[in-house]
């Protein structure tokens, strides 16, 4: 019996050892989904994070003391989030960043609001996320009627008359459908099309034909890749040349082996920028420097964003000059404008979403490559 | 009037399709009283075995366009065909005298079997057929843009209904196959090999479904291990339609369905294509309880 005893109490040392260690450094906690099947993102999120980390320290940290990136795997799951966020609570943490999906994240907004700690969302992009009034909740991911609004832009910009939209049914699809229907009325453009496809289907020359009766100069599809696909294959088979527009589920590489490549070329989509398209000074330097560690590029625009909820965090401890999280978070909300972040100047309103355009719009060339269009 | 001959091509090319795998399920309920609902996982076969057979033994390039995919219709009709009879072996003849009940949980077992097989194997991404093969410009009919692969898939697919057809109007081994399908026990007594009939039913049905598959793939580009299902379910109806059993009236369910799927969307509203159709369904199901041309109902499922 003695033995485990002194096991426990040497076990005990060691933990209140290491606490007592790293009481001078300055927690960040990192909630990520480092298995599960959003596991790429979250070994994306987690370098970029400690790379960022790593980097902040040796420019001597923050407050003037050094940044410990404390990391918990949520595993792309809300249950297992909850569980994460209430072990990170009690680990000291200053502020928060993650997660990735919406349920996700809304599995554990209320526990870090709460523990009064800020939590910087990077891939969430739910409505009802930032609508329930916490005090400590940003995000630095777009949210999802954001991007009906650039689609409306978009449209008018490149001088299209007459729109025809067409969704999938889906809740994200429909509501971007919706979302756009009434900003294009509200401009003046005429909509003459607005339905729904099934997806899952292979035949859509029926939906089509009814398509090209409406006359369209542009259609804006705004459901997934695969029907996509589907719809640009056998819109060129019609030999109909209308241009396409597609929302960020179109962006995947796949589109276009399903299409062929002659069928892709010239369809436009709207998506956040893959990182390697991310024009700022500093995500330039940093690419730079992630690509010398870890001899990849981040998996996607999301994880990347992991990174400037890490450098908001950063530059809300240093701005407020503390690590109370409640004067953190107001900081964050009034004092911090346009702070150059990896993927554009960092803003947040009052109910923490983040202010200025996420979104740009990409054409497939005739190689089936994704370029970005300069608008 | 252009928009709707458009369309009525549309119709009769997706109709086709289910009329081609409508076909399987009839003649394996005919002979047997079964629904297989395997069937349309035989159908996706067709369609995997179809691209890999074309990526890797290249037909096109040595054979040029016809005389290439002709050969892999083939091979796949074969292919798949020699897979219906295994599942034939394997879920169903074991339970010939067992309820009726225990067949139709085999079938659905062996669906699901053949699915995730198909997905172990291919993965669960997206296939896609190589678009540089089939030719893509459009044919004048009278006045009307018809893309050539469309009329292709309905001149195919009328092809191989009127071959089955004839093969089982007009010859000794049709008229087996006829015999046995009206009364197992007398067909015996007349000296029919009843074993042998629903083996090459189970040959000429996934035979066909294979072909259907391979057209999907060739024609529509994209195929992935589930969608089997949505033209399994749709042929299926397509069989019900025309009176299961009756091998005409399989065909001019698919038909059928395929044209009104295509009329639903056109004038009505595309989100409720399939909701339209089933009405449909419904309605001649409530005036011929039968099916158009079909004597019995499956009473059973």
């Amino acid at each position: 019996m003695k033995k485990p005893l002194l096991a426990l109490v040497a076990a005990i040392g060691l933990v209140t050892g290491s606490i007592a260690q790293a009481a001078d450094a300055i927690k960040i906690g990192l909630m990520a989904p480092l298995t599960g099947s959003w596991a790429s993102e979250g070994q994306s999120m987690k370098k970029i994070v400690e790379l960022l980390a790593k980097q902040q320290n040796a420019k001597g940290g923050v407050l003037g003391k050094q940044i410990e990136v404390v990391t918990e795997d949520d595993g792309g799951d809300p249950r297992t989030a909850s569980l994460a966020a209430q072990r990170l609570t009690t680990q000291g943490i200053v502020a928060v960043v993650g997660t990735y999906g919406s349920s996700v994240t809304e599995a554990t907004q209320a526990i870090y609001d709460e523990a009064g700690i800020p939590q910087i969302a990077n891939g969430s992009t739910a409505i009802r996320l930032t609508e329930k009034g916490l005090k400590h909740f940003f995000r630095t991911a777009p949210r999802d009627d954001e991007q009906g609004r650039i689609a409306a832009q978009m449209i008018e910009k490149l001088d299209f008359k007459q729109v025809a939209i067409l969704h999938d049914s889906t809740s994200y699809a429909k509501g971007l459908a919706d979302e756009t229907n009434a900003l294009l009325k509200k401009k003046g453009i005429k909509v003459v099309f607005f339905d729904a496809l099934t997806p899952g289907e292979r035949d859509y020359n029926a939906i089509l034909t009814k398509l090209k009766s409406a006359n369209p100069d542009v259609v804006l599809f705004t459901g997934y890749y695969p029907e996509a696909g589907l719809l640009l294959r056998q819109k060129r088979a019609m030999g109909w040349p209308v241009p396409f527009i597609g929302g960020d589920a179109t962006n995947n590489p796949d589109l276009v082996k399903s299409a062929g490549q002659e069928a892709a070329e010239g369809f436009y989509f709207l998506s956040p920028p893959v990182p390697q398209d991310l024009d700022t000074p500093e995500a330039q330097a940093f690419l730079a420097d992630y690509q010398k560690q870890y001899e990849e590029v981040p998996a996607s625009i999301w994880a990347v964003l992991s990174g400037d909820g890490f450098r908001a965090a950063v530059a809300g401890i240093e701005g407020a000059k503390s690590t109370n999280g409640g004067k953190i978070a107001e900081y964050l909300h009034k004092s911090l404008k346009d702070y150059p972040g990896l993927s554009g100047p960092i803003s947040f309103d009052e109910k923490g979403d983040r202010e200025g355009e996420v979104y740009r719009l990409y054409k497939v060339n005739a190689d089936g490559k994704f370029v970005m269009q300069k608008l | 009037m252009e928009e709707f001959l458009q369309q009525l091509t549309n119709g009769l090319a997706v109709g086709g399709i289910y009329a081609l795998i409508a076909l399987g399920y009839t003649m394996v309920y005919g002979v047997l009283k079964l629904i297989n609902f395997a069937h349309g996982d035989l159908f996706t076969y067709g369609a995997y075995l179809g691209l890999t057979l074309l990526t890797s033994l290249a037909l096109t390039d040595r054979l040029g366009f016809f005389m290439g995919v002709l050969v892999l219709v083939l091979m796949v009709m074969g292919l798949v065909a020699v897979l219906g009879v295994i599942l034939e072996r394997a879920a169903y003849r074991p339970l010939r005298e067992s309820p009726r009940l225990s067949a139709v949980v085999s079938a659905l077992g062996a669906s699901i079997f053949l699915q995730n097989t198909l997905m172990l194997i291919y993965g669960a991404r997206f296939q896609v057929y190589p678009d540089n093969i089939l030719p893509v410009t459009a044919l004048d009919l009278f006045g009307l843009q018809v893309p050539v692969m469309r009329v292709l898939i309905v001149l195919a697919s009328v092809v191989m209904m009127v071959t089955l057809y004839l093969f089982i109007q007009k010859t000794k081994i049709g008229t087996a196959i006829r015999a046995a399908a009206i009364d197992q026990g007398a067909a015996r007594l007349m000296g029919i090999d009843v074993n042998r009939v629903i083996l090459l039913v189970f040959l000429l049905g996934p035979a066909l479904g294979g072909a259907a598959g391979l057209m999907v793939g060739l024609y529509y580009g994209q195929i992935n291990f589930t969608m089997g299902w949505v033209y399994g379910m749709k042929a299926f109806t397509a069989a019900i339609l025309g009176g299961i059993g009756n091998i005409p009236g399989a065909m001019i369910g698919g038909l059928l369905l395929g044209v009104v799927e295509a009329m639903g969307a056109a004038y009505l509203s595309i989100a409720w294509k399939d909701a339209i159709a089933f009405c449909v369904l419904i309605l001649i199901l409530i005036v011929r309880p039968t099916g158009l041309l079909g004597e019995r109902v499956a009473d059973k499922i």
